[in-house]
């Protein structure tokens, strides 16, 4: 049963939200050459930000603030001479680590196994009430724990010579862009940003214009669309025919990509706007040729947090091909349970990564044979095509709310008889085009960025607010929360 | 002066720093971007605006001053020509503007057949249904506000393995009666359910956003729940039932009512407005009144998120925003509609049976008279 509840939204795309940033944004540049002030008006801002959600949750995100630094700096204390670990140091990390882990756990996954209790208690003739109204996801937990994990445990290996001030590390956590949503900012990419005040004259306001139009198209328009059609083919996929099934499952691939980078989009520019660059987070993923490929395209600030905070210290690829194969499945399982307490999630990470193990396997094997003689192009377009399906496939299970519709879907692949006018050619249109602008070389967004920032700055005006006022036509009344918030 | 001359010189000079424009000429193309599409968005922000659940009264009345402007300006053209282009505008004909072109469309059809202008049926005559079977299903639809997407979607579910139907399900997500210009149910009912879906059930449910003031045509604010409100809500609401009424008498209404909501919920008047459905559908016997609260609600008709199913296994009704149902509750409701439907049905050739889980407690009795106000509830 779903714990997680939204009391009031302040979504990217809405009119509330553009206020708040304006304020923000003139704040900032005007405060920001005094260190302090800019600081404490951004970490009130992103306070403000967290608590328009529901208020009862910022002690918690200013808990994990102060725990993580208090142990960030006794880990730092507890350090050898030129930063090597202790045992003192390592316990401390361990122990941050359990801590964070176990408040993750408590709010994302308690209400699973408290429900899941209940019931069991109930059906021997025990009753406990109702226990889910007690327990609220705090929007964001998943990414602001994995940020302040990643901060001590970077303190512990001495990649942090100091820990920084509690203030930074507050603004660093809680900074509102990537507070609820992600990109999964590092310390080291954040903290010394802080310290190197941008000149007010040199924003880079095309590059942070064309992010935010971009991501508001891809949620606002492409990923509620596919939403039209996706949705009623994960709820009622009986009531489908087996082409419609299939391009429903094509449409929530399209969807859950707008969905979600199109909120990074917004996230970066917005950060942009304000002198702060975040790392990318998407790069085109379904042009990818390889699950491999696939991992260093989607979400990448998440896939590199898995490889140093999961892979390698499981192992990495420092022993047999066994050893290897059980880290890539054991770190996508994780990664599938760090999404929610589903079995569909572990049936996620398990897809990927056996994908992940199978693609190694093939590829040791085939460099063993003669190569076949196929043109290159055709090799390409069938490693594109069979990972494309394949994480596909995937995203059925992540999409649907239990196992056995999961399998229903894929069932109506092969006895769903009938027509569906689900599909129509602007669906067909929509998904082979948003698939086709992931081959465009970047080079031509870049150069349209370009021309966009040589206008006259009333005419960017202009231009954005017509690109405004065609988003907000195509898209659909009332803007349904990202994907990700769940998370 | 510079600053004005700043706005309208190209970027070309800045080849050092490409792309970038001071701070404060970022905070004039933001401003003035959201300015154009404030202004030129001006109708389509009024009517979301309208449409939102316990709004503040200060944002509409800002978003209609924007309108006025906009519209007297004629900077809402290209919206409008958009909107147009895509079939979106809303409509602020009423129900019974609508049941009044309807009743004269049917006449003349009437008239054509040679039929005069004697109504076909009594009203008081309950409507007769043939009784379906797999080879010959009757078609069901259900529709609604967002209330109605996990109910509908387990209705459509259930109905459809019972192998009696062919179901659909059409709800409109923030919608009901009271803002006929965000969505208008009852040009929708008439122009694409009863035109091109031609149901013989039809089950429908509003309720959750329309505890909100009534502005009607001629600019007049019915504060929601005053008596004036309650009456011009009961004319719609029984405006609908009109409208969905068959000239043949072969089409039965499923109306089901609000179910309670949580204490959190700032959702008011759903026990009004079940008294309101109710009372509207007792002089209508194509319409049957499904009592959604007693379902919902423990034996003193509180909110409850979790009752006990017909086996005494404690069952989650309601997604955590304590609104919407659960699938659970989704189903349990269908079963519920399913039932009552079979009182004017044929439904024994069904090829599914309800689990017991999935049943309420056969304690639980619609009632005979819902109340306008049920003590304790929100």
């Amino acid at each position: 049963m779903a714990v997680w509840r939204v009391a009031r939204r302040m979504l990217f795309p809405t009119v509330d939200f553009a206020i708040f940033f304006l304020i923000v944004f003139s704040g900032s540049w005007l405060l920001r050459p005094h260190r302090v002030s800019w600081r404490l008006f951004i970490l009130a801002s992103s306070i403000y930000f967290y608590g328009y959600w529901d208020w009862r949750l910022v002690p918690l995100l200013l808990g994990t603030v102060v725990v993580n630094w208090a142990f960030g700096l006794a880990v730092h204390r507890a350090l050898g001479p030129d930063a090597t670990k202790t045992p003192a140091s390592r316990a401390l990390v361990a122990a941050a680590v359990v801590v964070d882990l176990a408040v993750l756990g408590y709010f994302k996954y308690a209400g699973f196994f408290v429900d899941s209790v209940a019931e069991r208690l109930h059906s021997l003739g025990f009753h406990l009430g109702d226990p889910t109204l007690s327990i609220v996801l705090p929007i964001g937990i998943s990414f602001f724990t994995f940020q302040a994990i990643s901060y001590v445990i970077d303190i512990g290996r001495g990649v942090w010579t100091r820990p920084v001030p509690l203030l930074d590390f507050a603004v660093y956590l809680t900074f509102f862009a990537h507070l609820v949503a992600g990109p999964i900012v590092r310390a080291s990419e954040f903290i010394p940003q802080l310290d190197s005040v941008p000149d007010p004259r040199f924003v880079r306001s095309s590059e942070a214009f064309a992010l935010i139009f971009r991501g508001l198209f891809k949620k606002v328009v492409i990923s509620s669309y596919m939403a039209t059609v996706a949705d009623p083919v994960f709820n009622l996929p009986g009531q489908h025919s087996r082409w419609a099934v299939l391009w429903g499952i094509w449409a929530y691939a399209i969807q859950i990509y707008a969905d979600f980078s199109g909120y990074t989009d917004i996230a970066i520019g917005l950060a942009l706007l304000l002198g702060i660059r975040f790392p990318q987070n998407f790069d085109a993923p379904y042009r990818s040729l390889s699950f491999q490929e696939f991992w260093r395209r989607w979400h990448m600030t998440l896939s590199r947090w898995l490889r140093d905070y999961l892979y390698i210290p499981l192992g990495g690829n420092r022993g047999g091909d066994g050893f290897v194969y059980r880290n890539l499945m054991l770190t996508m399982v994780i990664g599938g349970l760090w999404h929610g307490a589903n079995w569909t999630f572990v049936v996620w990470g398990f897809i990927q990564g056996s994908a992940l193990v199978g693609e190694r396997i093939i590829k040791k094997w085939w460099a063993t044979r003669t190569p076949l003689g196929l043109p290159t192009w055709l090799v390409h377009v069938l490693q594109w095509f069979v990972t494309f399906q394949v994480v596909c496939l995937a995203w059925v299970f992540f999409r649907a709310p239990n196992f056995s519709d999961a399998t229903e879907v894929l069932g109506r692949l092969f006895h769903g008889g009938g027509g569906s006018s689900l599909v129509t050619p602007l669906l067909m249109f929509t998904v082979v085009a948003m698939l086709a602008s992931q081959f465009v070389p970047r080079r031509i967004p870049d150069r349209l960025t370009e021309g966009f920032g040589r206008l006259a700055p009333v005419a960017q005006m202009a231009a954005l607010g017509l690109g405004l006022v065609l988003v907000d036509a195509l898209g659909p009344a009332g803007i349904a929360p990202f994907i990700y918030f769940r998370f | 002066m510079s600053f004005l001359r700043s706005l309208l010189v190209p970027r070309r000079g800045r080849r050092s720093r490409p792309g970038t424009l001071p701070a404060g000429l970022v905070l004039a193309v933001g401003l003035g971007a959201l300015l154009v599409s404030t202004v030129v968005n001006a109708n389509a922000t009024l009517r979301d605006s309208q449409a939102k659940r316990n709004n503040p009264a200060w944002r509409t009345d800002v978003a209609a001053n924007v309108a006025d402007v906009s519209n007297a300006l004629g900077l809402t053209e290209p919206r409008t020509v958009i909107d147009d282009a895509m079939g979106r505008h809303g409509s602020n004909l009423t129900a019974e503007q609508v049941l009044a072109g309807q009743r004269a469309a049917q006449a003349a059809a009437r008239r054509r057949a040679g039929h005069g202008t004697t109504p076909l049926t009594a009203a008081s005559s309950v409507p007769h249904l043939r009784t379906p079977t797999p080879a010959d299903p009757l078609k069901l639809w259900v529709g609604g506000d967002s209330v109605t997407e996990t109910f509908g979607t387990q209705l459509v579910r259930v109905s459809t393995g019972t192998g009696l139907f062919r179901s659909t399900l059409d709800f409109h997500v923030g919608t009901g009666l009271v803002v006929p210009s965000y969505f208008n149910w009852p040009v929708h009912l008439a122009t694409d359910v009863l035109t091109k879906v031609d149901p013989d059930v039809v089950v429908i449910m509003f309720g959750t956003n329309d505890g909100q003031n009534i502005q009607l045509a001629n600019d007049t604010i019915l504060t929601a729940f005053t008596p004036e409100w309650q009456t011009e809500y009961a004319n719609r609401v029984g405006a609908v039932m009109d409208l969905l009424k068959s000239p043949t008498n072969n089409r039965i209404v499923m109306w089901a009512g609000p179910p309670p909501m949580g204490p959190t919920t700032r959702t008011h008047g759903m026990d009004l407005i079940s008294h309101i459905d109710w009372l509207e559908a007792r002089s209508r016997p194509w319409v049957h009144y499904v009592d959604t609260w007693v379902y919902f609600s423990d034996a003193n008709l509180q909110f409850q998120h979790s009752l006990p199913a017909a086996t005494g296994e404690l069952r989650g009704l309601r997604q955590a925003d304590n609104i919407h149902l659960s699938d659970i509750g989704g189903t349990w409701l269908s079963w519920i509609v399913l039932r009552d439907l079979g009182r004017y049905v044929d439904l024994s050739a069904s090829k599914l049976q309800p689990d017991p889980d999935d049943l309420p407690s056969p304690t639980r009795k619609e009632r005979a008279v819902v109340p306008p106000h049920v003590p304790g509830a929100i």
